[in-house]
């Protein structure tokens, strides 16, 4: 034990442990305390902790990290101060995945089912049965023709792990390969495919003047989370950037705001259309809106000059008139007309949008719309502005594809439902096998994925896995005994990501690329194993070629081998060392679309111009040529520039779909669906049919959880565990709604009973329900459930002092599963509910 | 007041919570912070630049998993308050920890003889527990203004306390910044919103902040004189706060029980 009395005489002991290069990141430190991290030290002997970079990997963010063992313990975890990404910061979830190590709630052993599905009882079998028994069904159906019927569903997988597993299940012979994309961020993701290319945008807050954000709670949570967040929030602060935040809700976003707007559910498209309308009225787009309409795509014909394409979009947004918009949006139009201006003329500004805008009926347009209400302003792709993400480029290892790979049409919804689902329709894969007109998984195996939980529709959900006809045998491979977890047949123990190797890459905002590994900080508990190891055994058990790497740490090793800059910088052993590496002589990239390409490239053998389009490609066939580029499949992939009135540039390259290198605002892909090409307001049909007491339900996260995986951290439960749907005082009190009144919340799927929680700091008109919460299983922490096959406490000290016993509701048990038309996101914020006390 | 839709604790209770002033007390002169203690050579301080502060908790988790803190204890936490009328709305992030008061009253009523178990360093002017004098009595925790303190039950003798743990509470990360390390709640902050040094040294972060913003402290009135500064939470110490009067609500997951849980 220290003595209080002397404590700082210990002086600086020895840090031997640390990472190196712990540089002050604090600007106004003068004579301050140097170190800003990248060590630890036991508050209890002083002694220094051992630090292991890593990777933190409870949100899709996936930040650089640091994690400290005390006596083979995972004891904290940090942010990595050289990671260019972080800065050196880290959320709260971040830090509470410190619990997932020793859960003890956690799968340490194979497990078989043995009872009814669903009624918990298990027994514990060896790693060999359980791969047995796996291999034998992946035979079976091998030799039978349809490998298509193994279907692979993850939820979460990236970078070298998807290399490996998915790697896996393709060189077997499957596609049947599922996501979780459409519940998130799919619908996002699709609109920037459809108009830019590529799926991430990045806001360039360390270079903006001005923040325009509709739907994104940017501050709490998002995809690129403390990355984008702590560089807004440095803005704001030392250079006095103004954010305006649209929402029905009045989030910790809206409340770092300058200004929040309460816009009715589902209408920030109209207002994005009417600041469209006022930046054409009023001449605003002169300038840098006509420069950058130059790589744009307006109009039918890819040859119109920039006066065709300004009279174009004028005539198009004619009728989008502030007024209008204030009709359907509640936002003064005097408001809109002040922001459109604002956001024109204030030199760079970045537009910011994300569920908010994107999770509705009309998700897809209102992404274009804002992608084109960027381009008539010129606030894109330059400094200051929504820019073209970038990620590291890792050199993988190849692993072949089997060659034939077979696919069940199931992950793209029902036929006609969704026009371009790039990202698929995970909210519809349930209800595709009980429909059974695309056939039925033999094996359904889930990683990382909870589809009880996470999609829509919970008992529709639950009596889909639970039915032996539908699903003949489903496999979970989780650390924990989660609420679709306990519907297997068999669970393999996964390791949780403190446990495991990973090459990662995601988006950088310094608009460099940042590589960075994810090591593990403690070996793998019980029998733990991390499924992209267990991959490889599975292999070789099916004669599956792997390519060169042996195991997943190998891939990871031969990646940092490879990759040029990596290699250089000392390769696995540096990035084992140091967590993460980028070129320190990198230019952040920017304006990707307007380099000229020069003849050579475009007049080489075998590259077309497809006229229609005015892309230059390279047609595979003869055929190709005849179809045309926008025609032949996969196409995107093969382009090589586009053509423009005044040259040949780089533009803006397609991705998942056969778009030009324009940046697409008419769109011949969604004409050819019997869509407006032009990004257009499209009401939302419930909310057509509303009656006078009907309320629309919306969902939002909250700053310490993640959408379904962190409910089991005791040190995030503690702070956050139950959800009481959030009610404007206005719209309690005609229902006879006081503060922590019980209520009930009915739409057309079922109904709910959770508290009242009446504010002020919400729109009249909606009632909000957070995700996170309502867990039947994940464990004692999240549910009050304990796994049935953990009775121990395995030393959680803790226990016994678990205060709270309210876990909230889960709102996807009245939640529809609802495609975007368009794009397959499924649309967590239009049901329509009747809420009454109870 | 209480809002029309009833929360479940007054608002003077809540303010107390905040460590607000309640509305009739004026305003104390600040008094000049930054003159040294007689033998005191360093004073560690923390400013907290509330307008940097998004209120995302990353700091109650740093410091939760630093000192693996039992679950119910609290060393450092986050208020949200929530005040206004729709639209005019604000929510206030208030950061909270020990103020490192340089008149604790801790301090004062903790019976331990010779030395007592909790006591104010003079070398640094931070406010710590020595858990083998402590003999868990819990009285610190009553005095305490800002309900900083509470009873861990993993440390001490259980027969000296009782079975009652000893006090614990914020000590600026003592075996930190011993070693020139930042604090585990400074260094995570996104905002960068929490900045740690010496009070007494005029170039250090703190005393500029100080010396420039004239920074809130909690409950002045108290005249504990803390070590902790508010920049950008001016309301706490205003005559009048008419949205506060609006609508009122104080969001923090430090329950009721969290400092009485084990005494
Ligand atoms: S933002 Fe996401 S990846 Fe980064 S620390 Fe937080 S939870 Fe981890
Ligand atoms: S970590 Fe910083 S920004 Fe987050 S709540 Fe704490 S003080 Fe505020
Ligand atoms: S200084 Fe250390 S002990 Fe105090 S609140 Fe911050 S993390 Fe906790």
């Amino acid at each position: 034990m220290l003595n209080r009395r002397n404590f700082l005489k210990l002086g600086a002991a020895a840090a031997t442990t640390t990472v190196a290069g712990g540089a002050s990141l604090n600007a106004h430190a003068v004579k301050d305390l140097p170190d800003w991290g990248n060590k630890g030290f036991s508050p209890t002997t002083g002694k220094p902790r051992q630090a292991i970079p890593s990777a933190c990997w409870q949100c899709v963010t996936r930040c650089a990290n640091i994690g400290y063992v005390e006596d083979g313990r995972l004891v904290k975890i940090e942010s990595n101060v050289n990671s260019i990404r972080t800065e050196g910061v880290m959320c709260a979830k971040g830090q509470g995945a410190v619990n997932h190590t020793y859960d003890p709630d956690r799968i340490l052993y194979p497990m078989q089912r043995v009872g009814e599905r669903g009624a918990g009882e298990w027994k514990r079998i060896s790693w060999d049965e359980a791969l047995d028994m796996i291999a034998a069904r992946m035979k079976k159906n091998r030799d039978a023709g349809t490998p298509e019927k193994v279907a692979f569903h993850y939820g979460r997988m990236k970078a070298s792990h998807s290399k490996t597993i998915g790697g896996f299940f393709k060189a077997y012979g499957t596609g049947s390969i599922g996501n979780h994309t459409a519940l998130c961020e799919g619908g996002k993701w699709t609109a920037q495919e459809l108009t830019w290319g590529g799926h991430y945008d990045n806001w360039d807050f360390d270079n903006t003047k001005f923040v325009l954000n509709f739907g994104s709670n940017v501050l709490e949570t998002h995809t690129n989370h403390i990355p984008t967040a702590h560089r807004l929030l440095w803005a704001m602060a030392e250079k006095g950037v103004e954010m305006v935040t649209f929402d029905v809700r009045f989030s910790n976003t809206a409340a770092k705001s300058k200004e929040w707007v309460p816009v009715k559910s589902g209408t920030d498209g109209a207002v994005i259309a009417a600041m469209i309308n006022v930046v054409m009225s009023e001449g605003l787009y002169k300038g840098d809106g006509e420069e950058f309409l130059k790589y744009t795509r307006v109009t039918e014909d890819v040859n119109a000059d920039v006066p065709t394409k300004i009279a174009a979009i004028k005539a198009h947004v004619k009728d989008y008139t502030p007024d209008w918009a204030e009709k359907l949006s509640g936002v003064p139009a005097s408001k809109i007309t002040a922001l459109a201006r604002k956001f024109a003329t204030t030199k760079p500004a970045v537009l910011v949008s994300y569920r908010g805008l994107v999770c509705h009926y009309n998700g897809n347009e209102g992404e274009r719309l804002a992608q084109l209400l960027c381009a008539v302003t010129g606030q894109m792709d330059k400094p200051g502005t929504r820019m073209k993400a970038v990620g590291a480029g890792w050199k993988f290892p190849k692993i072949p594809k089997a060659k034939k790979v077979k696919k069940l049409d199931i992950f793209d919804g029902f036929p006609g439902q969704v026009a371009y689902p790039t990202h698929h329709v995970a909210e519809m894969v349930l209800p595709m096998i009980k429909d059974g007109r695309n056939g039925r998984p033999d094996m359904y195996v889930m990683y990382c994925w909870t589809p009880t939980y996470a999609n829509g529709h919970v008992g529709e959900a639950i009596e889909i896995l639970k039915d032996e006809k539908l699903m003949p045998f489903v496999v979970s491979v989780d650390p924990f005994y989660g609420d679709s977890t306990m519907y297997a047949d068999l669970i393999l123990p996964d390791t949780p990501f403190t446990e495991r190797w990973t090459a990662e890459d995601m988006v950088d905002p310094a608009q460099i690329g940042e590589f960075y590994i994810r090591q593990p900080f403690t070996k793998p508990l019980g029998e733990a194993r991390d499924f992209s190891d267990v991959v490889f055994d599975l292999a070789k058990r099916l004669g599956v070629d792997m390519g060169e790497a042996k195991s997943h740490e190998d891939f990871v090793r031969l990646a940092c081998e490879n990759t040029p800059g990596v290699k250089e910088a000392g390769g696995f052993e540096y990035m084992k060392k140091h967590g993460v590496w980028h070129d320190k002589n990198a230019i952040p990239q920017q304006q990707v679309y307007n380099r000229p390409v020069p003849e050579s490239v475009y007049k080489a053998k075998g590259v077309a111009l497809d006229e229609a389009s005015g892309v230059y490609w390279k047609p595979a066939s003869e055929e190709d040529t005849k179809k045309g580029y926008v025609a032949t499949k996969g196409a995107y992939k093969k382009y090589v520039a586009q053509k423009m009135p005044h040259g040949v540039f780089s533009g803006f390259a397609p991705d998942k779909v056969n778009k030009s290198g324009y940046l697409e605002l008419w769109s011949p892909l969604l004409k050819a669906k019997g869509f407006n090409p032009f990004p257009t307001w499209m009401p939302i049909p419930e909310h057509q049919k509303m009656g006078p007491d009907d309320l629309i339900l919306t969902t939002f996260k909250h700053a310490t959880q993640t959408h379904s995986r962190t409910m089991n951290c005791k040190y995030l439960a503690e702070l956050y565990h139950t959800n009481p749907a959030w009610i404007n005082p206005e719209t309690a009190k005609a229902r006879g709604i006081y503060d922590g009144d019980r209520i009930k919340v009915t739409s057309a799927i079922g109904e709910m009973v959770t508290k009242a929680r009446v504010t002020e700091a919400i729109i009249p008109g909606v009632v909000a329900i957070s995700h996170h919460c309502g867990h039947w299983a994940y464990g004692r922490y999240a549910s009050g459930r304990r796994a049935p096959f953990t009775d121990e406490e395995r030393g959680d000290r803790d226990f016994k002092f678990k205060w709270w016993t309210d876990n909230g509701v889960h709102p996807n048990w009245v939640i529809p599963n609802a495609p975007d038309p368009i794009n397959g996101q499924q649309r967590w914020m239009d049901t329509v509910v009747k809420v009454t006390r109870v | 007041m209480t809002t029309a839709f009833a929360p479940t604790m007054t608002r003077r209770q809540m303010l107390k919570r905040v460590g607000a002033a309640t509305a009739s007390v004026t305003v104390v002169a600040a008094a000049p912070i930054t003159a040294r203690a007689a033998k005191q050579e360093v004073r560690y301080a923390m400013v907290i630049d509330t307008r940097r502060c998004s209120g995302c908790q990353a700091c109650s988790v740093a410091c939760k998993a630093e000192f693996e803190v039992p679950l119910g204890g609290v060393r450092s936490w986050v208020e949200h308050i929530e005040v206004g009328k729709f639209p005019n709305v604000e929510r206030r992030m208030l950061p909270r920890l020990c103020n490192q008061c340089s008149e604790p009253p801790c301090v004062e009523v903790c019976p331990t003889e010779p030395d007592k178990a909790t006591f104010k360093r003079e070398e640094d002017g931070i406010v710590v527990v020595d858990d083998s004098l402590c003999i868990g009595c819990a009285k610190c925790l009553e005095a305490c203004p800002y309900d900083a303190r509470f009873m861990n039950p993993f440390k001490g003798d259980p027969v000296k306390t009782k079975g009652n743990g000893v006090a614990d509470k914020c000590d600026f990360c003592m075996h930190r910044i011993s070693q020139g390390l930042q604090p585990s709640c400074v260094n995570t902050c996104q905002g960068k919103a929490r900045i740690f040094g010496d009070l007494n040294d005029p170039t250090s972060a703190v005393a500029k902040l100080v010396e420039e913003f004239e920074p809130t402290v909690l409950l002045r009135e108290k005249k504990t004189k803390p070590s902790v500064f508010y920049i950008g939470a001016e309301y706490l110490e205003a005559k009048k706060d008419p949205k506060a009067d609006q609508y009122f609500r104080l969001d923090t997951h430090r329950n009721e029980r969290s400092s009485k849980r084990w005494s």
